[in-house]
């Protein structure tokens, strides 16, 4: 009897092992989504690329007007994630007061988003969004993904941090221009390879 | 009675050759399927069903996205028996339906926990999946996989790959190992976007050797985010006498948290894999 109890926990736990969830699962698309600004498109270009290149998970980016929408979509589960700003964050989706300090702003809204929300911010790009958003509340762009999607692929938020600090002023300007006048995701796909990340 | 049995397989051998025609289907008994078959939908043979499918059969898949993830929906999966051999002459093809096909237009051919699964001298095209094993014993040989978004993908599977072409995808073989073995020999795998793609877990229990590995580009051989362990590629062809060139390698040399890949004892010379196939479709 004892034996066929420790043969069937062996199995099992081979079996988990087997099937254990990882990035490269089968048939599942991850979805990102976009708020309608050459910025949001190349970004989220930026992270589809990445993480159908390292892993071979399909990508979906989904278009939407706002933020808000966007937030929305996510809350709903209709997406796994969206780059969004600290500043955006903090005012309009939480309803908070501005902070001045952008490492301040920062912790705020990743501890009230995993708190209160079940969204984890993952590392800010490294250049400062406030200038294109055209406010004067400081504004970092970062990846908000949802916990329950993490938790399916825990190699998500290593990957896509990766991309952390590796975007400065001087770099998203350019990028930006570049995905103008042609295509965000073939900018973004060369971005990536120059950057030895794909 | 006797007599007439000559004459009703001669009136059947003469009818006109309609297509059989499914949606979702689960088959439990055993079929043979032949001339033309027309899939727009989930056909799933069970642990107690048997397909056998004839040479010269063609195996249409139509376009069609239940879940609008961009992926054609339509599949066949096998948890029972598979055997599709064709021939030199007669090979099976399973193909889109679309009058300008792209990859990714239907899902795979899918065998999981499969009790049987025989390929022979089979064409698959326009897939996510050309095929796909997933914890059972596959056998694959004399066949060819294009314009796929995966020729052949496997995980968890012990699978004997030979004497097949697999070109125009973007990845020629795509594997994660996770304690499966096996042997991929024989085979040209070549003008993918990635020749080889070792997602995770592997540690060399499937040994690919004496293979043409040629113009992939930009990769060759691409380690997945989840790949710590260096892998050999041994005794193969990757079109340079000088062997594998770490340029056409994704590997630790890009992200430290990865293995390394190395084409060990490279040959000199192509192996002439798929000499079965006719010069004009090489």
């Amino acid at each position: 009897m004892m034996k066929a109890l420790w043969a069937l926990t062996i199995f099992l736990v081979l079996l988990c092992s087997f099937s254990s969830s990882s990035l490269a699962c089968v048939g599942k698309t991850l979805e990102i989504g976009t708020t309608g600004t050459v910025q949001q498109e190349l970004l989220a270009n930026i992270i589809s690329e990445l993480i159908s290149e390292r892993t071979g998970t399909t990508v979906k980016v989904v278009p939407f007007k706002s933020s808000d929408e966007a937030h929305a979509a996510l809350l709903k589960a209709d997406i796994d994630m969206y780059v969004e700003y600290t500043g955006v964050g903090q005012v309009s989706i939480l309803k908070a007061q501005p902070l001045a300090d952008a490492a301040e702003l920062f912790k705020a809204v990743k501890q009230r988003y995993n708190q209160e929300l079940n969204l984890i911010w993952l590392k800010p790009f490294g250049f400062d969004a406030a200038a294109s958003l055209g406010v004067t509340l400081p504004a970092e762009a970062a990846p908000v993904v949802r916990k329950d999607t993490l938790k399916k692929f825990p190699a998500l938020a290593r990957l896509i941090n990766k991309l952390g600090g590796k975007i400065d002023q001087q770099t998203i300007a350019l990028l930006e221009k570049e995905a103008t006048a042609g295509s965000p995701k073939q900018v973004a796909h060369g971005f990536l390879k120059n950057n030895r990340l794909i | 009675m006797k007599k007439l049995v000559p004459v009703l397989l001669l009136l059947v051998s003469c009818a006109p050759l309609r297509p059989l025609v499914m949606s979702d289907r689960v088959i439990s008994d055993q079929q043979i399927w032949q001339n033309e078959v027309r899939i727009s939908g989930v056909v799933r043979v069970t642990r107690q069903g048997r397909l056998t499918i004839l040479p010269g059969t063609k195996v249409v898949f139509e376009r069609i996205d239940r879940d609008g993830d961009g992926i054609g929906d339509a599949e066949l999966r096998i948890e029972g028996e598979l055997v599709a051999r064709g021939t030199r002459e007669q090979p099976i093809l399973l193909t889109s339906a679309a009058a300008d096909p792209q990859p990714g237009d239907w899902k795979f051919l899918y065998f999981d926990y499969a009790r049987k699964a025989e390929l022979e001298y089979l064409i698959s095209e326009y897939a996510y999946s050309g095929v796909q094993v997933h914890f059972c014993r596959a056998q694959i040989a004399f066949s060819e996989f294009r314009y796929n978004i995966d020729g052949v993908r496997f995980s968890t599977a012990n699978i004997r790959l030979t004497d097949s072409y697999l070109h125009h995808n973007r990845h020629g073989i795509r594997y994660e190992e996770r304690g499966g073995k096996g042997g991929v020999r024989h085979n040209r795998i070549s003008d993918n976007q990635i020749g080889i793609f070792a997602v995770t877990r592997g540690v060399g229990r499937t040994l690919f050797e004496l293979n043409d590995i040629v113009d992939n580009r930009p990769y060759q051989v691409k380690m997945g985010l989840q790949q710590p362990t260096a892998l050999d590629f041994p005794r193969n062809w990757w079109g340079d006498v000088r062997g594998l060139s770490a340029e056409t390698v994704f590997d630790q040399r890009q992200d430290r948290a990865l293995g390394r890949v190395t084409g060990s004892n490279p040959l000199q010379q192509p192996v002439a894999a798929i000499r079965w196939m006719k010069e004009s479709d090489r």
